[in-house]
């Protein structure tokens, strides 16, 4: 400092220096801001802390590096540290010495990590995902007892398959408790040894409403289960973790419903179908046997008349030995396929025959026919509907 | 053949059974099929059905309800009143 004609100068080293004096006594404190700005680089990584106002922040560069979660632009963070006056710059600024996501992106982070070592671990393999079985013995379903999405999913179970015989496990859905009680609840049903398949269901809602179901309790339960788990957590846009995990995602109580319980009437109709198709196999089969049974009893007849006038005689003997022995194992094979016929005829078709299908029979024998082209006109005909039988006869071809 | 001496020898599951009369169904309608054959993919064929049949006719409308505080606690499980953090 010097004075000058009464006025006392000092110089900015003086200044600088007197003011650095002053932020020495201040205490490191935490602040909640937004992240803006963020430039790292590997010495200094400096940022704007953002509230109404903004404070001008820097972090070490190998503290910021180790970093549980680290920060974007427009991140909510909570950091500790001291406010300092950078002399060389003439700058106030906080040397922030500890950074902790808060909020909304806390929770991303987090689940951003877990997933992380659940991919490492090969748990999010599509490799691993089982198929849920066709017709589940029992159906097991984890989901809050006060919300619409248990009453959702058992409506459309029943719906697709009225004897469905479902273990419901009630559980906070959100909430402390709720990681543990989640999966307790799986590792319950999975000990079931008649529950084939699990449904962990939720309604929507917001990330942190879902964090149980992207909290490793609940990934690892459903990952140890040997039982195939669906889970049906949240809305379309709610990708949880649990739904990663899972064997199974769908986004509605109806798709859960369809990925655990077949339609009854669908398997029905398949059964009605197959029936048909062995039956209809079987006699088509016949057919061919007869149609070569007879072929082959006049070549043979044939080849022996050939041998000669010599052989005739032992040409006789021999056929006369042969044709009932042929005889008999065709009509062996015959006398099956129409046993077979009869447990046709005991096959209610009435499924089918609900849908508005019918049965037509020949008037004469009571075939079943199936070809257009075995029908003559003016043969009766017995068509079997729904509730009963009526005669008719049959009209020319439409050409 | 009776349902209950199926051509499987441990109790078949709906969907297995399901999954064997479609084959059985692909093999007959394939054509190409010989009597004796025929007759033996149809017996196989009715054996399924039955067992398909008699799991749909087990199935029994039913709804067991439990709550999980209710249940027992795995060994590993942090005891109530100490909140587990999600992480």
């Amino acid at each position: 400092m010097k004075v000058v004609g009464g006025r006392r100068v000092f110089s900015v080293e003086e200044v600088s220096a007197r003011l650095a004096s002053m932020f020495e006594g201040l205490r490191s404190f935490w602040v909640e801001a937004e992240v803006q700005d963020l430039r790292p680089s590997r010495s200094q990584v400096r940022f704007t802390l953002r509230g109404g106002d903004a404070i001008d922040a820097s972090m070490n560069g190998i503290v910021y590096e180790r970093l549980a979660h680290k920060p974007a632009d427009g991140t909510l963070v909570q950091a500790y540290g001291r406010m300092e006056f950078w002399r060389a710059r003439g700058q106030v600024s906080m040397r922030v010495e500890r950074l902790e996501l808060v909020g909304e992106g806390l929770l991303r982070a987090q689940v951003d990590e877990l997933r992380g070592r659940l991919a490492a671990e090969g748990l999010l393999d599509p490799a691993r995902k089982r198929r849920p079985p066709l017709l589940p013995r029992r159906i097991g379903l984890v989901t809050s007892a006060e919300g619409a999405a248990r009453q959702d999913v058992l409506t459309n179970v029943w719906a697709r398959l009225p004897e469905a015989d479902v273990v419901v496990v009630a559980v906070p859905v959100q909430g402390d408790e709720a990681p543990r009680l989640i999966a307790r609840a799986l590792r319950h049903l999975d000990a079931v040894p008649e529950v084939d398949v699990i449904v962990v269901a939720r309604g929507g809602g917001s990330l942190e409403d879902l964090m149980a179901f992207n909290g490793e309790p609940v990934c690892r339960a459903v990952a140890a289960a040997s039982t195939p788990v669906v889970s049906a957590v949240g809305h379309e846009r709610d990708v949880t973790l649990c739904d990663l995990v899972a064997d199974v995602r769908v986004s509605s109580p109806t798709a859960a419903a369809a990925a655990v319980a077949p339609s009854r009437e669908a398997v029905e109709t398949h059964l009605a179908d197959a029936a048909h198709a062995v039956a209809r196999g079987l006699l088509r089969a016949r057919a061919g046997a007869e149609e070569a049974l007879r072929g082959r009893s006049g070549a043979l007849a044939r080849a022996l008349r050939g041998r000669g006038e010599l052989a005739r005689d032992r040409a006789e003997r021999l056929a006369a030995r042969l044709a009932p022995a042929l005889r008999r194992s065709g009509a062996a094979a015959a006398g099956r396929a129409e046993r077979a016929e009869a447990l046709l005829g005991a096959l209610s078709p009435r499924r089918t025959l609900a849908r508005g299908y019918a049965i037509v029979r020949d008037g004469g024998d009571g075939r079943v026919l199936a070809d257009a082209a075995a029908v003559a006109p003016g043969r009766e005909l017995e068509i079997e509907l729904r509730d009963g039988r009526v005669t008719a006869t049959a009209g020319r071809r439409p050409q | 053949m009776s349902a209950g001496e199926g051509p499987a020898e441990a109790p078949l599951t709906f969907e297995e059974a399901l999954r064997r009369l479609d084959e059985v169904v692909v093999r007959l309608e394939g054509g190409d099929v010989g009597l004796e054959e025929a007759v033996a993919l149809f017996e196989q064929g009715q054996a399924y059905l039955a067992a398909c049949r008699e799991r749909l006719a087990a199935a029994q409308r039913r709804i067991e309800e439990l709550t999980a505080e209710d249940l027992p606690a795995a060994p590993g499980e942090p005891p109530p009143g100490e909140p587990e953090p999600p992480f």
